[in-house]
Formats: structure tokens, C-alpha cells, sequence
């Protein structure tokens, strides 16, 4: 990736997403539906890898922060009505409180340590739904009273410019110099203590940053998907369908995850004609990447760069 | 009263996550592998035995001896498609191969989940008990069922408990937990080690699960919970410790009861959860960690 | 460029870990433009005092004072802002960036607002890397390039905050003799900037040309201060690195038997860690019956060599068992073949108890056998009889010791490799491990390859002698001529 030029990266992006936005032109609302999912879900992956690829920091619970900015978002709608931007930016604030709580431990235990704790923080939320159901709705769900907009088009092209601008957000702190700190805190974090940089500080930062853009897009898609459930926001396996996205495409790399995500979407749908088998297939694919090319499709194309 | 049945059924589920955690804690000590397809692998044993009872109509006795097989087959399924590839990858550098195992671990619980669900629903299967019938201890009217789970696991391991301290092989694979270059100095190959604990394990988890399939019953939703609770266990006894993780079963399980019949069967499992953050937080080590 | 009164100065620093005191009131003070060499083997606590300076470790008591403030106890990032410095001995750069990003990222304000570098990081980089001597792979990534180039990136990020005070961990481990004159040349001119310079390194030699002063360490404590010479005439340092005087009782090599084919042989063997070579062309021959000791300084490849033999680590050339290469054999396979190593780490088994880390051993002999060679043991090493039911991590260090060599004794090898066994171990201990080996010499047919820094222990029973020096052999021959030939040059 590092012989790619950042502007160069950008533009091509830049481009994509142009192009991407005349589809609405020529696809059926259901493609654009599809698409839509895709790209928050961009999001999240993308919010994923900086925590991980960036600062090192295996975070098993992705959907603990996108949940919390999700039923926030939901919760506050459904009891005060206010105007959508002040739920989706609650939401926000929610997951970034939330991101700070789980970087707590973070900072103090290393490696599995910390995996499990992430991987508590969804169950407990995961509890907490279920059990608070008058608020939340419990298993059944939560149904929010407003939606942004009804218009397949209209939801597309927000979700389509919101992943962009985070997109090229993300990716352009990853190779700033608090990119560079953060990795280099992630690797080594004596020795980023050493040089003068706090760790601590980097890192803190690396959660709120994930956590903001986690929250935002779940707030974003409660109000797209017009309900909240714990199957789409705070389960498990949605938690890992983010992770697979980060490394079918490819860690380390932002945009991969992008790439990874509407691939699992794709495949997903692909995948319809054999019915409940489609996600097994998709983690079968999945898993096979992670035996065989550990280093995603952008880790394919950059590969040869790399080894020595 | 109350104290009375909260001691007897906090003891018997306990002594059921007392021998989950076990195989677990093996295995993490002998070659820091942490399985997060655990609780799928026990959901894939308890669904064979129920399936066996329910399509094939075997009895009770042949239903366990099936789920315990597919615990076992799933187990060495685990080792050698997953675990092994990951460990002699070379593609992958050595501090990025335990995030790789977590992951591909991850991922074939869930894919196993789906499995499952996908040819058996979602739907929840109690597995029918080999012992029926209810009897009275101290007043309580306790299922007959939920003491001979009791009696199975601590059976279980206090075979493995001989095994290991009794035997030449189950010796070295203890020496293994605790020090697997030691053993390898000794002509110990480490790969048979591996597959050894792989196998107990398999073992393990089959008997752990079908016992769980009789007692309370399980669905595909029950894989993270079951890894889960494993896990937060394995993690408050100190990685790698088994005496530790047998403890640890015993303040999960008796923590869950007491918030089950305190204060709400739906808070089951929140207070062990925040006990383990807390002691993550405080003693990253575990209660008796070694590592 | 580092001001003139660059002043690094620590007092009574004491760090425990546990029971262990690791560093136990150490006091010195560096100056603006010299340079102190901090030595002493392995486990010395030279390191520590090292990573306390930094930060990296809490000091429990004691002060450290950078140009007058004193930093004890602060976080690391706050004392390199103080103006201090550390190169560490591992290299761990970033591998997806160049070597120029590399050098840029230790120029980079610690500020999470700086979303674009500096203009002018690009120029000093350059400036940083072509004093170094990068100038000529700024664009390359680290993984491309030589073990000597990754330390000069150390080095490069190092200096790159321009700190006063600058600490230095090993400098020359793992380079050529070409590389090492440069890499001083560098410390050099890193000092007539007028910065405070402490180098940590094993032995007083390979930094005696650099520097001012030199303070020698033991098991936590200052055993010697003073210049290069005077340390190394130090009677202290001497009896740490050499021991006493020397008795020596080798049997020729014509009298063992089997001189045609050796029964080990390691034929222009080297290894590499990553990049840096850990053996370079090394060639021994063990004949059966032999007691062949390896002296050499710690960090001179005596572990790696043996872990080579033993077939923990991939190299090239060949080792040979009785003309039968050992190559493609695992490690525990060789064990069994009878080469049985006693690593320098022990290994044992520390919750199981004496008698079954010995049955462990023994776990391949019938039942019987292993009785007996039990019983044989336990008259070796008579205080293992009385500690059969302690748990092995709670005997003293020289009790391991014993057990870590009665249990490879248990697997009845025909050559004992025995890595640096004296190592932390009190003078009495060495004696008493020095009586067993004695006995083992004279009334066994065991053939045993020893490794140890602490020549007194080395050559006595030693029939033949090789020297092992920065991943070479250097010298060959008989325990009685290696005081005459080398012990001279060996501190």
C-alpha cells in the first residue's frame, strides 16, 4: 500500500464513489438497498481496522460500540421524538463514551485479555437489550417512529457520501503522522513510549475516533433500516462479519474494508438461492482467507512489495 | 429451603462448567491455543445426541455415546483443519498467529452455529436424560438427573485427574501445560502432546456438552454464551491453570444461581461477567494465574 | 545540537521484582561528553538499570537525574521529553513504511492535532539518516534490508529528538568487526556533541576503546568503577568473569577412541536471527568419553550453538551424530538419539516435585531402569534425596541447577550438553556442582559438552577447550595452554 501515494489513493477513490453515485440511475431500489447496508457497514469495518491494524488493539466487540450509538440513536427517538440529527448525534456520543469505557481496560491488559473483555462488553449490552425490554424492546426489537428519508435513492447516496467522507477521513489520519504514531504504538509500544509519544494518549484516541465513526454509522442505519434488533447491531456474529470484512479485505489498509464489506454483502446475496446455508458459506470463504492469504485481497495486490 | 436448593443446583451446573473449562484450560496451557469454537463444538455434541435420540431413535446411553463421538471428531476437526495450519503457517508472523487463531477460531464456531441451525433450527433440544424421576435432598425435590450430571463430571475428572498424575503419557502432557520446551528436552514430541490434549479435550466437551443437553438444554443460540462462560471461567482461575479453572467453575456457577433465584433468571450471567472485568482489571492474571 | 551540560546522574537506584532484588543502590553520574560503559553478564541487572532511567521500569527507591530534574518514576514518554534517549538492542521498525518514514516518525510531535508533517521533518530525516549512513536506502523497507542498516535505524530514531543523554543497549551485538569499527565512530561523534552516552554491553572489551569510564555490575550490585584497564585488572571482575586459579586435568585427544569418526561433529555451521548472525561458520568435533567445554562471553552464540546441536533452530551446514547427519530430526527426536541439553533457562517443571521431574525424565527407561538410575542420582546429588517431595520452583537456585542436570541425566544421554550452569549461582554452589561433574568424569563414560562463561568452572575438568567469541571460534586447544594463549584478551 505504503507505494501508493495518499493523494493518488484518494482520487482513485474519489472517483469510484462518483461513479457510484450515478448507479442510482440504472439499479433497482432492492440493488440499492443492498448497497446501502454495504456501505455502513464499510464504516464499521473500516472504524474496526484503525483500532486494529492502527493501534493493535484486538477489539472483538465492534458491535458493543455500534450498538450503543444504535439503540441511543433508537431509544431517544422512540421517547422524545427530537430531530433526527440530535438522535444520530447522541448516538455518536453514546459510542464514544462507550469507546472510552472499553479502552479502560485496553490500556492495562494485553493480547486475549483484552479480546475477552471486548467480547463481555457486547454480551453484557447484548443483556442489558434483552432484559430492559420495555426500553429497548428486548428480543422483538426496537422500532423507531422516524426514518431520514423513504426514497431508495436519497438513503443510498447518504449512506454512499457518509462512507466516503469517513472513509477518506480514516484513511488519511492512517497515514498522517498520529497514523504513523498509532502504529507504531501498536507494534512497539515501549519503544513509542521511548521516543516521546503517549501511548496512552495516541490510543485513548484511536478508541474515540472508532467509536465516533462506529456510533454514527449504527445511528445512521437505525434510522435507514427504520428498526434496531440485537440480531442486526450488537450480536456476535455480526460482530465478526466486520471482522471478516477488515480481512478478506485485506488489514492495515482502511479501504480494504470497504472492498470487504460489500464483498460479504454481495456473496451474502449471491449466496440467497441455497437460503439459511448463505452465511455459512460466506465465514467457509472467509475462514478459507484467513488459512490461505492472511494478508486480504489489497494484502494480493501489495504482496510481492512486501515480503522479502 | 431456598439456601438448600440454590447450594444443590449451583453445585450440579457448576461441576458441568468445572468440566468444560477443564479441557479448555488444557488446552490453552499446553499450546496457547484459546478456542472461542468451544461452545459450538459442545452445541455440535449435544445436537448429535439429540438427533440420534429423535431420528434414529437410540436410547439414552447410545443418544450420549454419539454426542460424545461428534464432540471428539468436532474437536480433532478444530486441531487439525484450523489450529494446526495457523501454527505452522509461515505467511503469518509469530506475534500475529494467536489474533489469526482467535479469529479462524471464531469464525468455525460460527460457521458450525449455522450448520446447525441451518439442519436443526434454532429451536432450543433438551437431550432425553438417561436417569428420570426427581428425589428429595434436604427437602429439596431435586430431578434425579441433575445429581447424576453432578456424579458424571466429577467421574470425568477424576479420571482425568488419574490419567494425568498416574500415568507416564498423561504426566508428560502435564509437564507440557507447564513447560513445553521442558518436555521436548526430555523426547517428548510436542506434536503428539498436541493431538493428545485435542483428543481429550474432544472428549471433554462431547460428555460436557451431552450432560448440558440433559440438564437444561441448549440451542445454536447457545454457542457464544457457552464459549463465553467458558472463557471468563478459564480467565478468573489464571490461563492455563487447571486446579484454578476448577475454582473459578465454582464462582461462575454458583454467582449465576444465586442471581437466577435472588434476583432475576434474566441477570443470570451479568454478575459473573462484571466479576470477571473487575478481576481482569485488578489481577490480570487471573485469580491463580500462572502466565 | 545537545547542550553543553548534558548530565545524567542516578542515585541509590534500587528496583526489586518480588523477592528478587534486581538493582540494588546503584549511584554513577555521566557527564556531558563521555561516555560510561555499564557491564556485567547476564542477569547482572545492567539492562534494568537501563529501562529504569527510561521509565520503562518503576524504580522502588532511588533517583535519576536528567540535567538536574529528577525524572524517577515518570512515565517513559516524559523522560525522553526531558532529553533522554535509548537504542535498543532489537530492532522492531515499522515494516510497511521506508527507512525515511521510519526516521520521520521520531521527529513527529507527540500532538494529535499535527494531521501533516512538518515541512521541514522531510529535510531532517535526511539529515538524521545520511549522518548514520542510511542516505543510500531511504526509499527501501527495513525487511529488504542487512542487521547492521536496521541497528543504524535504531540509532537514527534515537538521535533523531536530539537527546542529551543517550543510553545504548549492546551496540554491537550481532555485527561484523567492519560494521562495529563504524558504529563507534558514530558513538563517538554522538559524544563530541557534548551528550551524555551509557553503554550497556556484557564485557569490558568490546567497549573498552570507546570509553571514559567503565562501571561493572554483579547480580544487582557495583563490584567495580573505574577506566577500562583498571576494571579489567579488578580482582572482583576477574574472579565474576574468570574465576580463580586454575587446575587443569585433560586427557589427550589420541586417547579417545573413536578419533576417526567424532561422535558429534559440527561442521561450518551458521545461524541467523532475522539478520543478525548468531554462528558464523563454527566447526567443533566432540569425541565419545570427551569433556569438551565452549568459553565464551555471554552473547558470543553458546546458547545457540547448543540449540542448534540440539535441533530448536534452523541452519546451514551440518551436524553430525557418529557420521549420521542430524538434519530433519526434531528436537525431541535428537533427545532421544542421546544428546541431551540442560538449557540455560533450566526448564524444569516447577509445580511438579523433584521426584517427578526425574521420573519425567525417565519416562522412556522400564520401570526398573529408572529406579535405579534414580537411586544413582540421588547419590550424586544427595540433597536432591531429602527435596524428592518439594516442588521444584521452590528449590534454591543451585538445587535447580542439580535437578536440571539429574533429570537429563535420567534420560541417560550420551553426550550432556550443559549451557552456562553456574550462572547466578554463589561460589559454594559451584563448588559442590563442580565435585559432581568431577565424579560423573572419572566414574561414567559420559561424554559432556559444557558452555560457560566462568572459565574457573570450565577448565578444570575440561579434556579440551574452544573459545567462542562474537559468533566464531577463535581459538582450539588444551584447558593448560588457554591461560597462557587467550584468558589475557578474554575479559
Amino acid at each position: 500500500m505504503g507505494s501508493l501515494s495518499t493523494t493518488r489513493v484518494l482520487l482513485i477513490g474519489l472517483i469510484a464513489v462518483a461513479l457510484a453515485a450515478f448507479l442510482p440511475l440504472g439499479v433497482s431500489g432492492y440493488i440499492l438497498g443492498l448497497l446501502t447496508i454495504a456501505f455502513y457497514f464499510g464504516v464499521f469495518a473500516m472504524a474496526w481496522d484503525l483500532l486494529f491494524g492502527f493501534a493493535g488493539e484486538v477489539n472483538f466487540g465492534p458491535t458493543f460500540l455500534i450498538g450503543t450509538g444504535a439503540y441511543t440513536a433508537g431509544i431517544l427517538d422512540n421517547l422524545y421524538q427530537p430531530p433526527i440529527w440530535l438522535c444520530v448525534a447522541a448516538g455518536a456520543l453514546a459510542a464514544v463514551a462507550g469507546g472510552v469505557v472499553l479502552a479502560l481496560p485496553a490500556l492495562r491488559v494485553r493480547g486475549p485479555y483484552f479480546g475477552l473483555t471486548t467480547l463481555v462488553a457486547v454480551l453484557m449490552l447484548q443483556n442489558f437489550v434483552v432484559v430492559d425490554a420495555s426500553l429497548t424492546g428486548g428480543e422483538i426489537g426496537l422500532t423507531v417512529p422516524d426514518v431520514i428519508t423513504i426514497s431508495d435513492a436519497k438513503n443510498y447516496q447518504i449512506a454512499l457520501w457518509f462512507m466516503a467522507i469517513s472513509g477518506a477521513i480514516l484513511f488519511a489520519l492512517s497515514r498522517s503522522p498520529v497514523g504513523l504514531i498509532l502504529q507504531a504504538s501498536g507494534q512497539d509500544a515501549v519503544q513509542a513510549g521511548a521516543l516521546g509519544f503517549n501511548v496512552t494518549k495516541h490510543k485513548l484516541t484511536a478508541f474515540v475516533i472508532s467509536a465516533f465513526f462506529s456510533g454514527l454509522a449504527g445511528a445512521l442505519l437505525v434510522f435507514y433500516l427504520g428498526s434496531a434488533s440485537v440480531g442486526t447491531f450488537i450480536d456476535i456474529t455480526v460482530g465478526v462479519q466486520i471482522i471478516i470484512a477488515v480481512v478478506i479485505g485485506g488489514r492495515r489498509t482502511i479501504l480494504g474494508a470497504v472492498l470487504g464489506s460489500i464483498f460479504i454483502i454481495a456473496m451474502s446475496e449471491a449466496l440467497r438461492p441455497v437460503g439459511d446455508l448463505a452465511n455459512f458459506i460466506v465465514f467457509a470463504m472467509a475462514l478459507v482467507v484467513v488459512l490461505f492469504f492472511p494478508n486480504g485481497f489489497f494484502g494480493l495486490l501489495t504482496r510481492s512489495k512486501e515480503t522479502s | 429451603m431456598l439456601f438448600w436448593q440454590i447450594l444443590i443446583d449451583g453445585f450440579a451446573i457448576s461441576s458441568l462448567y468445572a468440566l468444560g473449562a477443564t479441557g479448555f484450560a488444557l488446552i490453552f496451557g499446553v499450546s496457547g491455543v484459546l478456542n472461542l469454537s468451544h461452545g459450538a463444538l459442545m452445541v455440535a455434541a449435544v445436537v448429535a445426541a439429540w438427533a440420534a435420540g429423535n431420528d434414529l431413535h437410540v436410547g439414552p446411553y447410545a443418544g450420549a455415546m454419539i454426542g460424545i463421538a461428534v464432540g471428539f471428531v468436532a474437536s480433532m476437526i478444530t486441531y487439525f483443519l484450523i489450529v494446526r495450519p495457523l501454527q505452522q503457517s509461515r505467511k503469518i508472523r509469530e506475534q500475529e498467529k494467536e489474533i489469526f487463531i482467535l479469529t479462524a477460531t471464531l469464525l468455525w464456531g460460527i460457521m458450525l452455529q449455522e450448520l446447525i441451525a441451518y439442519f436443526y433450527t434454532n429451536n432450543a433440544k433438551t437431550v432425553a436424560p438417561i436417569v428420570e424421576g426427581v428425589v428429595r435432598i434436604v427437602g429439596v425435590r431435586t430431578p434425579a438427573n441433575e445429581i447424576f450430571t453432578a456424579v458424571v463430571c466429577w467421574l470425568v475428572i477424576g479420571i482425568l485427574w488419574l490419567l494425568v498424575n498416574r500415568t507416564r503419557a498423561g504426566k508428560a502432557v502435564l509437564a507440557a501445560s507447564m513447560n513445553p520446551r521442558g518436555v521436548t528436552l526430555l523426547g517428548v514430541e510436542l506434536s503428539q502432546v498436541y493431538i493428545a490434549v485435542w483428543a481429550i479435550y474432544g472428549v471433554l466437551v462431547g460428555v460436557a456438552g451431552v450432560l448440558l443437553g440433559m440438564f437444561l438444554g441448549v440451542s445454536s443460540y447457545s454457542v457464544g454464551p457457552l464459549t463465553a462462560s467458558a472463557f471468563s471461567i478459564v480467565v478468573l482461575g489464571g490461563l492455563g491453570s487447571v486446579s484454578g479453572a476448577l475454582i473459578a467453575a465454582y464462582v461462575v456457577g454458583y454467582l449465576e444461581t444465586l442471581t437466577a433465584y435472588l434476583i432475576s433468571p434474566a441477570y443470570r450471567t451479568i454478575p459473573a461477567l462484571l466479576l470477571l472485568v473487575v478481576v481482569m482489571y485488578v489481577s490480570p492474571r487471573g485469580l491463580l494465574g500462572r502466565r | 545540537m545537545a547542550e553543553k551540560n548534558a548530565h545524567l546522574e542516578v542515585r541509590g537506584l534500587t528496583k526489586r521484582f518480588g523477592g528478587l532484588v534486581a538493582v540494588k543502590d546503584m549511584t554513577f553520574s555521566v557527564d556531558a561528553g563521555k561516555i560510561l560503559g555499564l557491564i556485567g553478564p547476564n542477569g547482572s541487572g545492567k539492562s534494568t538499570v537501563m529501562k529504569l532511567i527510561m521509565g520503562i521500569e518503576r524504580p522502588d527507591a532511588g533517583s535519576v537525574r536528567i540535567n538536574g530534574t529528577d525524572v524517577a518514576g515518570w512515565p517513559s514518554h516524559r523522560i525522553a521529553r526531558m532529553g533522554a534517549g535509548i537504542v535498543f538492542q532489537h530492532s522492531r521498525p515499522l515494516h510497511r513504511q521506508t527507512v525515511l518514514e521510519n526516521i520521520k516518525l521520531a521527529l513527529l510531535p507527540d500532538k494529535l492535532t499535527r494531521l501533516l508533517a512538518d515541512p521541514e521533518t522531510d529535510t531532517k530525516a535526511r539529515a538524521i539518516a545520511a549522518r548514520v549512513g542510511l542516505s543510500g536506502v531511504l526509499d527501501r523497507r527495513p525487511a529488504t534490508l542487512p542487521f547492521a542498516d536496521l541497528r543504524k535505524i535504531e540509532i537514527a530514531k534515537a538521535i533523531a529528538r536530539d537527546p542529551q543523554v543517550l543510553l545504548i543497549d549492546e551496540p554491537f551485538a550481532g555485527l561484523t568487526s567492519k560494521e562495529t569499527a563504524a558504529f563507534s565512530d558514530l558513538i563517538c561523534e554522538l559524544r563530541d556533541d557534548g551528550r551524555a552516552v551509557l553503554l550497556v554491553d556484557h564485557n569490558v572489551k568490546s567497549v573498552a576503546r570507546l570509553v571514559d569510564r567503565v562501571l561493572a555490575m554483579y547480580v544487582g550490585e557495583r563490584i567495580a568503577e573505574g577506566t577500562a584497564d583498571e576494571v579489567m585488572r579488578n580482582e572482583t571482575v576477574r574472579r565474576v568473569y574468570l574465576g580463580g586459579t586454575i587446575e587443569t586435568a585433560a586427557r589427550p585427544e589420541s586417547s579417545f577412541r573413536d578419533t576417526t569418526t567424532p561422535f558429534l561433529e559440527v561442521k561450518n555451521v551458521s545461524v541467523h536471527y532475522g539478520k543478525a548472525q548468531a554462528l558464523d561458520d563454527v566447526s567443533i568435533h566432540v569425541h565419545a568419553g570427551e569433556f569438551v567445554s565452549v568459553v565464551g562471553l555471554n552473547g558470543a552464540g553458546k546458547t545457540t550453538l547448543f540449540n542448534t546441536i540440539s535441533g530448536f533452530l534452523p541452519y546451514a551446514g551440518d551436524i553430525r551424530r557418529e557420521g549420521a547427519s542430524l538434519r530433519g530430526f526434531t528436537a525431541a527426536t535428537i533427545a532421544r538419539k542421546g544428546i541431551v541439553q540442560c538449557p540455560e533457562g533450566r526448564e524444569l517443571f516447577v509445580d511438579m516435585t523433584v521426584r517427578e521431574n526425574l521420573d519425567l525424565g525417565g519416562q522412556h527407561l522400564p520401570a526398573a531402569e529408572c529406579a535405579e538410575q534414580i537411586a544413582w542420582l540421588f547419590d550424586l546429588f544427595p540433597i536432591l534425596r531429602d527435596r524428592q517431595k518439594q516442588a521444584a520452583g521452590t528449590l534454591s537456585g543451585g538445587e535447580q541447577q542439580m535437578l536440571t542436570i539429574a533429570r537429563a541425566l535420567m534420560m541417560k544421554p550420551k553426550l550432556l550438553i550443559l549451557d552456562e550452569p553456574t550462572l547466578g549461582l554463589a561460589p559454594v554452589i559451584l563448588e559442590q556442582l563442580s565435585k559432581a561433574l568431577e565424579r560423573l568424569r572419572q566414574t561414567t563414560a559420559i561424554t559432556v559438552l559444557l558452555g560457560e562463561q566462568n572459565v574457573t568452572f570450565a577448565l578444570p575438568h575440561a579434556d579440551r577447550v574452544y573459545v567462542l567469541e562474537h559468533a566464531r571460534i577463535v581459538w582450539e586447544g588444551e584447558p593448560a595452554r588457554f591461560a597462557a594463549d587467550v584468558s589475557t584478551g578474554y575479559l
